[in-house]
């Protein structure tokens, strides 16, 4: 049905009909509903996305050994992870362009090709990661993962080769519902509510104070929530999906609600490793984990738990490869879009699947140093973030490029209070690979 | 609630008639957003860029420390690190 109603005659000349299609509602209330959903998308990915494999090891690493003492932590990064992603909306909305295009433009061809490159590896390196966990979790479910890997990086090529950005989302918006299972494990572990309540509202010291392991955790707990993919990734997503200035409010509304989701989810995990723990089980990785609960809670709950794993790895997988496409294609100025068939997108297609296939390949070779790239990763990210989130924050900071969108006052309060948190984090593992017995070890 | 094809100003002033139109966003007309390549670099105060050339070196050094340890894990040269 076409309405072709035009303007009165004198503003016909000044602004030239522009066609397009909508829904027509008799309710505000419906209107921002259908708005919101509509809009509502990239906050939830990047969010639940976040909870990938390493993050489904660490914290339940951390439930495992300091039980449910280090929620408070968790509950800690929710402002911090939402605040630092809200200013990507701002800044995604505002330019209508990629995070990697921004820091070429404003700081130069240094720091452009720098964070590019540091971007590419650590996402990389994450990627493999994601697969290892694949393989493990396929393993421990009776799969041989020759088989199970590949079909997986077949999967994660095909959903975004659609050519529809719309198809993408909604296939990827599912399985961030499929997340919502961790309730589910977490509740069936019978947890005891009152203490994990306490714990996460006040904070706790576990027994045996600061040690090297502990330190360890809390800033692999920080790195994995907050990852300087997701600045490039949420960034690029927000131009690539189109939204307008009009959107903000929604794709804060967005934000917020998956911040909330994966800071719960995390607890959640907390929860599954603590059971584990109370049920006499040493912490080695999630799948043993998976396993070691299914002696307790049954082969439903152990399968559940490694599905989820699978499904948190895909999440990250897709998430983490599409933020590398998206700032490559941005910095070479290559076409790069979900919504452009594979024909007119060719290079940014292509390094998507490239990252797929390499990090899937590397993962099949006998005796890869996984664990060496496991530590690679997480030392990386740890040193790289915080210099990101200098670049987001003067980005944001640029009155020239958002105008009224720039930072207010207490924005630039809570960010500094961040990164001088995040730098200080960084420094003290920047210590500890400096001198390695720096910290006691035991706990 | 029907889906249609319509003109971006009505569906502007649809909402006196207490008829709001939802449209996703690429379904959209193309917003104007600024012209970032026309804005070339930032303008940086003499603090901001010694800062990010204090933020250079930590990284540089900072990445060749880590390689150092993980080259060091991988017995590259000869040796484990503790």
């Amino acid at each position: 049905m076409t309405n072709t109603i035009l303007p009165p005659a004198g503003e016909r000349d000044v602004i030239a009909p522009v066609q397009v299609q909508g829904t027509v509602v008799k309710s505000k209330w419906l209107h921002s509903l259908l708005t919101f959903l509509v809009v509502f998308g990239p906050g939830l990915i990047v969010m639940v996305a976040d909870n990938d494999a390493g993050a489904v090891s660490t914290y339940s690493q951390a439930g495992a050994q300091y039980g449910t003492h280090l929620l408070w932590i968790v509950l800690l990064l929710l402002p911090v992870t939402y605040f630092i992603q809200e200013m990507v909306v701002r800044l995604g909305i505002a330019t209508g362009q990629g995070h990697a295009a921004m820091i070429y433009q404003r700081f130069g061809k240094w720091w452009g090709l720098f964070s590019l490159v540091d971007l590419e590896l650590v996402n990389f390196l994450t990627l493999v990661t994601e697969f290892a966990a694949i393989d493990l979790a396929l393993s421990m479910m009776g799969v041989n993962p020759r088989i199970g890997v590949p079909l997986s990086a077949v999967a994660l090529v095909l959903i975004t080769l659609t050519g529809s950005y719309r198809r993408w989302e909604r296939t990827v918006v599912f399985l961030c519902m499929l997340d919502l299972a961790w309730f589910y494990i977490a509740f069936a572990m019978k947890p005891a509510l009152g203490v994990a309540l306490r714990d996460t509202i006040i904070p706790s010291m576990p027994r045996g104070g600061i040690t090297a392991d502990l330190t360890f955790l809390v800033i692999a707990i920080v790195g994995t929530t907050v990852a300087p993919w997701q600045l490039f990734f949420q960034q690029s997503c927000i131009a690539d999906k189109k939204l307008r200035f009009s959107d903000v409010r929604w794709a804060r509304l967005d934000t917020f609600m998956g911040a909330c989701i994966t800071v719960t989810v995390a607890g959640c995990m907390m929860l599954a490793g603590n059971a584990s723990h109370i049920h006499g089980f040493n912490f080695t990785d999630p799948a043993q984990m998976a396993a070691d609960i299914g002696t307790f809670a049954g082969p439903a709950m152990r399968m559940l738990i490694l599905v989820m794993m699978i499904n948190a790895a895909i999440l990250g997988t897709t998430a983490i490869s599409l933020s590398s496409a998206w700032a490559y294609g941005e910095v070479r100025g290559w076409p790069h879009s979900l919504q452009l068939p594979f024909s007119k997108a060719k290079g940014f297609y292509i390094v998507y699947t490239l990252s797929v296939a390499a990090a899937a390949g590397l993962v099949l070779i006998p005796r890869a140093p996984l664990q060496l790239i496991i530590l690679g990763v997480q030392v990386l990210a740890g040193v790289l973030l915080p210099s990101a989130i200098i670049f987001l924050q003067l980005l944001l900071n640029d009155k020239e490029l958002l105008g009224n969108y720039a930072n207010k006052p207490w924005n630039n309060w809570v960010n500094w209070t961040i990164i001088i948190v995040l730098f200080g984090l960084s420094l003290v593992l920047a210590a500890q690979v400096a001198a390695p017995n720096l910290f006691p070890t035991g706990h | 609630m029907a889906t249609m094809l319509l003109n971006k100003l009505d569906a502007q002033q649809m909402a006196n008639d207490h008829r709001w139109v939802v449209i996703h966003p690429l379904d959209d007309a193309p917003e104007e957003k600024v012209d970032t390549s026309a804005l070339g670099p930032m303008t940086m105060t003499t603090s901001v860029r010694i800062s990010l050339l204090s933020l250079r070196a930590y990284l540089i050094v900072m990445l060749l420390l880590v390689f150092y340890r993980v080259f060091c894990q991988a017995g590259f040269f000869g040796l484990h690190a503790s």
